[in-house]
């Protein structure tokens, strides 16, 4: 990506509204779902992961019919165009890139897939104590939502270790080729150096049903996968402070 | 009523095995974590089936059973030599033997919430049920908070 600090460059808009909104919640809402496993506030932490998990199904729908510079289809790249990339980095005349690079765009595959991976396995999780657990966890035996609550706690290292990649790749480009990286993922608009086609930006209609849809599943997976139909409980659950 | 021979006899190798196992800083161990992991099954099972429309109270039953049985055990579970300092993996925290009398408090309000549960069972109320499991899940919460590594 070339970008230049030139005053008299045009703005470019680069990231939508959804795009910034879903990364910066995703920035604060990880180390808060650290901060209340570590603490022991299970229900919020639960409360928080229905949020993350309606985020990430956001996330996922907005790649397919959102603005050019959101969809996977715009920004997934195979090993050649991964090798061109890298090797036009070395150089100084490359071409820019509007949107993620071949090579940061598995990175967003990469966060997307842990994160989506990591609140399927926190549905199905559990305390020790087996009284706090997931929505689903009633559906899975004590055994596999043990082996399941341990998978989540190594899914958390993995998404550590790719933040960690996504922070040294941000540094990298900030410190070696002075590029900002973290301006236009606030303003939403970037200055390139070169006339770039400006991406095509989706209409915020389309980001109102996706954000109902990628709601409503989380709000139907916080009952367990309740049925209109289905009776209620016998009894109504424990009080949230006794785990 | 008489008592079997079979029965008495079970009655007198449960004890012994179990010291058998228990010789060891390893069995200790092992034996106690048997025992919590059969609690938080029990637990699982209890909160499970509250949350049906027609629990079957056969489930709370045995779950509460098992809870009733398991939690005076606690109390000889943890002798000295059977904490960290074994080098064994272990969750329990020095304060066990540093504050024992807090510890059998704590043991003692499990033993006494889990009888209330059986007794709540007995009722046939579910709603006595959902209270009294809640009373467990709080007493096992207020050992864990003091006398257990957090996660």
């Amino acid at each position: 990506m070339t970008a230049t600090t030139d005053r008299a460059a045009p703005t470019t808009r680069l990231w939508d509204l959804p795009v910034r909104l879903v990364h910066w919640s995703f920035a604060l809402l990880v180390p808060l779902l650290w901060w209340t496993a570590e603490s022991g506030k299970l229900d919020l932490h639960k409360n928080l992961g229905l949020v993350m998990l309606a985020l990430v199904a956001f996330r996922l729908l907005w790649g397919v019919v959102g603005s050019d510079t959101a969809r996977f289809a715009r920004f997934l790249e195979g090993p050649a165009a991964i090798r061109n990339y890298l090797a036009g980095l070395r150089s100084s005349d490359h071409a820019p890139v509007v949107g993620h690079n071949p090579l940061g765009g598995w990175s967003v595959i990469g966060l997307l897939t842990l994160l989506a991976l990591q609140v399927s396995l926190g549905l199905f999780a559990q305390d020790t104590d087996g009284v706090k657990s997931g929505p689903l966890n009633y559906l899975v035996t004590w055994d596999t939502a043990k082996a399941l609550s341990e998978a989540h706690e190594v899914g958390f290292n993995l998404i550590l270790a790719l933040v960690a990649l996504h922070l040294a790749a941000i540094f990298y480009y900030r410190v070696m080729r002075r590029e900002d990286l973290i301006s236009p993922m606030v303003t939403g608009q970037r200055r390139f150096a070169v006339p770039v086609a400006a991406p095509r930006m989706a209409p915020l209609w389309r980001a109102a049903v996706c954000a109902m849809l990628a709601g409503g599943l989380a709000v139907w997976l916080s009952t367990g996968l309740a049925l209109p139909w289905d009776k209620p409980p016998a009894a109504p659950p424990p009080p949230a402070d006794y785990m | 009523m008489k008592p079997s021979p079979l029965l008495i006899l079970a009655a007198l190798l449960v004890p012994v095995t179990s010291v058998a196992l228990a010789a060891s800083p390893a069995g200790i161990i092992k034996v106690r974590h048997q025992n919590f992991e059969g609690m938080g099954r029990a637990m699982k099972g209890l909160f499970d089936e509250l949350r049906k429309p027609a629990p079957n109270f056969a489930v709370f039953k045995a779950s509460a059973t098992v809870l009733a049985n398991s939690a005076p055990r606690i109390a000889n579970h943890f002798p000295k030599g059977s904490g960290p300092e074994s080098g064994l993996k272990t969750d329990a925290l020095p304060a066990i033997w540093q504050k024992p009398g807090e510890f059998t408090a704590a043991t003692n309000r499990l033993v006494g919430t889990t009888q209330a549960l059986q007794a709540a069972v007995a009722s046939g109320n579910v709603m006595q049920v959902s209270k009294a499991a809640g009373d467990v899940g709080g007493s096992c919460k207020n050992c864990h908070d003091t006398f257990r590594k957090p996660r």
